[in-house]
């Protein structure tokens, strides 16, 4: 039966359709590839940051990888990583088969796409590795597409025996936290002790030798291991969390497919039981903001964040933090990583305004302009946004030439949350079925707030490095990028009021 | 059709539930819910909207896991393997492959459970319930009341020794609710218990036996009796 429903489904493509996905794709691929050629500088690195790189490069990847661990065991506590359709969990998962050979094959089908995908980019990236690093192509092409293969392995791995364990969230969080804290305890320590520290000597294999790099077989064999173990443990799945992961998945897939990020992020936060706190951290005080409900309002909603959104804002905060230092380095594409990553963060925050988007009656019946109630709602996001572009900063100054991290994190501080969070706002605000009969259209509106984004964290960073290689001030040319951005901003934000203003469902 | 129940003592209760408890953040859906079901019997399940009886159904079948108290079908938890070949179970909203046709669902369902003959079973289903003509269009494309009459099918293709309804008379015709009554009677002389969730008062007239919820836990548990149905209503 399954084979017939395959037939089907191929039955139902179109040929042309999917030739022509093929080629956009393709297409698309070769100019991302060939821009980050461009961009990538191909001077070999000094003999000091090699080492360096040999020497805490492990222990930083191992955090990442600790890091995507703790979210597959999450992500498996709530029953995850399997999408199961509604209709297999009533018919096959309740009827009297083994339940772990009814799971298998989709298992192994996840399994596959996400080690092959890892193992394609952990290749690219090799591919621009041996340009600047000692080793030979061959060498860092293997070991970067290993390690690329590794990650999703003992991520969806960890997932699959949370989930077929039914481990809780507490104990599978904490499982996570202590993977972290031990990839943590290595980058302090300088050691190489922790599985996810070992997947990182694998990736920097070309780099290290002696019993360092043995330590590289072991971190595969634990990652295959993890795999393995999950798809052991496949049949304990809870047909619970299956059911309502597979709805939630269902409607993900169709609010990606029209570009509907905001609901994405709203299904998102419902995979991961993400609720806001019955308590909130601080309780405003009656007069607190009395004359500014709407600011209030941002707040109440900011207070309310549970832990988990909290750390994970954060802790996006000093990733980007890491990636501009990256960049400041020579390494400029990873500059593009920061601004989606804050993005994502502002998509977060930007939730108070968002849902007086989710909700226009409500929003039309209150007596105040849309326009000034949309812009109100700016302030505590941005008050917020401002909090984790200041820990990209410190992250930064930790990492790299301190003075003039924190100069050039000072500047750009206040300007970027403003510019992010408009950007957030604008997605937030966008309708994602206007222009479902002209999706180029479609595409470009929900690509603008990204590439603004991107260039609102890129322009101050490659501006201030400009300078300083040139020997001017690099505080001074961020400060003039920023002041643009800044007035970028405003135009944004005043353009939301308008966008917001004229979809007024309730007419004066 | 029915399987398990020569396997089982006269008295044996099909199923048994003890000390059943379920919570949903903060709020209890089920509590302290204790129930004996006998083979042949036929059991309507009453109550309000937001009593529970859905809640019981779901975790008898082993959809849901109860957070107190446990459950047993001919002797095994809920959700094991031998308690999935003994439940069918018939939720409140139809459920289906969006790339299937009805025959190929009821072929599927009856292969999955063993059934040899699957065919002659399906096709008398599809006959009585006005779907013979639809056994090769898509199930997940029929209207309100067309995926209802399939659901039942599907519950129905399979041997079992308890069948769950969930408000199976929802959204059926006249006729098909006629049709619908006669299958679950046929069910019931033929050895296997029958739990209907339903808020209406002929099918809780004909059942053995009545269950009441109220606020998730049981109000009344009795023969079908008129009166008393009507003053536990009342007080609702």
């Amino acid at each position: 039966m399954r084979s017939a429903r395959r037939r089907r489904f191929v039955g139902q493509l179109d040929v042309m359709e999917v030739v022509y996905r093929v080629y956009v794709a393709a297409i698309f691929g070769a100019i991302v590839l060939s821009l980050i050629a461009g961009a990538v500088n191909d001077a070999h690195v000094s003999d000091h940051a090699v080492e360096s790189l040999a020497d805490h490069g492990p222990a930083l990847l191992g955090i990442a990888v600790a890091l995507a661990v703790f979210a597959g065991l999450r992500s498996g506590a709530r029953g995850g990583p399997l999408a199961i359709e509604d209709a297999e969990v009533q018919y096959v998962l309740l009827a009297p088969i083994d339940r772990a050979a009814a799971l298998r094959s989709s298992a192994l089908r996840q399994l596959r796409i996400a080690t092959l995908g890892g193992a394609v980019l952990g290749a690219v990236a090799g591919n621009f590795a041996f340009r600047r690093l000692p080793g030979s192509p061959v060498e860092w092409l293997a070991c970067l597409a290993a390690f690329g293969a590794a990650v999703p392995l003992c991520t969806l791995g960890s997932a699959l025996l949370a989930s077929g364990r039914r481990l809780r969230p507490a104990v599978a969080g904490s499982i996570g936290a202590l993977l972290v804290a031990w990839s943590l305890a290595d980058v302090a320590l300088g050691t190489k002790t922790s599985p996810a520290t070992m997947l990182g000597v694998l990736a920097t294999l070309p780099l290290q030798s002696g019993t360092v790099a043995l330590g590289s077989a072991l971190g595969l064999t634990i990652a295959a291991a993890a795999g393995l173990a999950g798809l052991l443990s496949l049949g304990g799945l809870s047909l619970e969390a299956a059911r309502r992961r597979a709805t939630l998945t269902a409607q993900l897939r169709f609010s990606a497919s029209v570009q509907d990020l905001r609901a994405v992020v709203l299904l998102r936060r419902q995979l991961a039981s993400e609720s806001p706190r019955r308590r909130p951290w601080v309780r405003l005080r009656d007069p607190a903001l009395g004359s500014r409900p709407i600011w209030r309002r941002g707040w109440q909603s900011i207070l309310r964040w549970p832990a988990a959104r909290l750390g994970r804002v954060l802790a996006v905060g000093a990733v980007a933090g890491l990636l501009a230092a990256a960049t400041w380095s020579g390494t400029t594409p990873l500059i593009a990583l920061a601004g989606i990553a804050l993005l994502i963060a502002a998509l977060d925050l930007v939730e108070p305004l968002a849902q007086e988007v989710d909700h226009p009656l409500r929003r039309d019946l209150v007596p105040v302009r849309p326009a000034s109630l949309i812009q109100q709602h700016l302030v505590a996001p941005v008050a917020t946004m401002s909090v984790v572009t200041l820990f990209g900063t410190l992250t930064a100054v930790a990492l790299g030439s301190a003075a003039t991290a924190a100069g050039v994190g000072a500047v750009m501080i206040v300007p970027t949350a403003f510019v992010l969070l408009c950007c957030a706002a604008l997605s937030a605000t966008n309708d994602p079925y206007a222009y479902l009969l002209v999706p180029q259209i479609g595409y470009m509106q929900t690509a603008l707030p990204i590439v603004v984004a991107m260039i609102a964290v890129a322009a101050p960073v490659l501006a201030a490095r400009a300078a300083a290689d040139s020997g001017g001030s690099a505080v001074g040319a961020a400060a003039l990028v920023e002041a643009v951005l800044l007035g970028v901003a405003a135009i944004m934000a005043a353009w939301l009021g308008q966008r917001v203003a004229g979809r007024t469902v309730v007419k004066p | 059709m029915i399987v398990g129940i020569e396997e089982q003592s006269a008295t044996a209760p099909i199923l048994v539930a003890r000390g059943l408890g379920r919570k949903y953040e903060g709020f209890m859906a089920l509590g302290s819910f204790a129930v004996e079901v006998q083979a042949g019997e036929m059991i309507a399940l009453v109550g309000p909207n937001g009593a529970g009886k859905t809640t019981f159904l779901t975790i008898a079948a082993g959809l849901l896991e109860p957070t107190s108290g446990k459950l047993e079908v001919n002797g095994a938890p809920a959700g094991s393997i031998d308690a999935r070949r003994a439940v069918s179970y018939l939720p409140d909203t139809p459920v289906f492959y969006d790339d299937l046709s009805l025959g190929e669902h009821l072929e599927y369902v009856g292969a999955l459970h063993g059934v040899a003959d699957g065919g002659a079973r399906a096709g008398q289903l599809l006959e009585r319930l006005g779907l013979e003509s639809w056994r090769d269009s898509m199930a997940s494309e029929f209207s309100h009341g067309m995926r209802q009459k399939a659901s039942i099918a599907l519950a129905l293709v399979r041997p079992f020794s308890i069948l769950l309804a969930d408000e199976p008379f929802d959204g059926l015709d006249p006729p098909s609710r006629e049709v619908l009554f006669e299958l679950l009677k046929e069910a019931r002389e033929g050895g296997a218990a029958v739990v209907v969730s339903t808020h209406r008062g002929d099918v809780v007239g004909s059942a053995d036996r009545c269950l009441a919820l109220r606020d998730g836990r049981l109000a009344y548990d009795g023969p079908p009796d008129e009166a008393a149905i009507a003053e536990f209503f009342d007080a609702v």
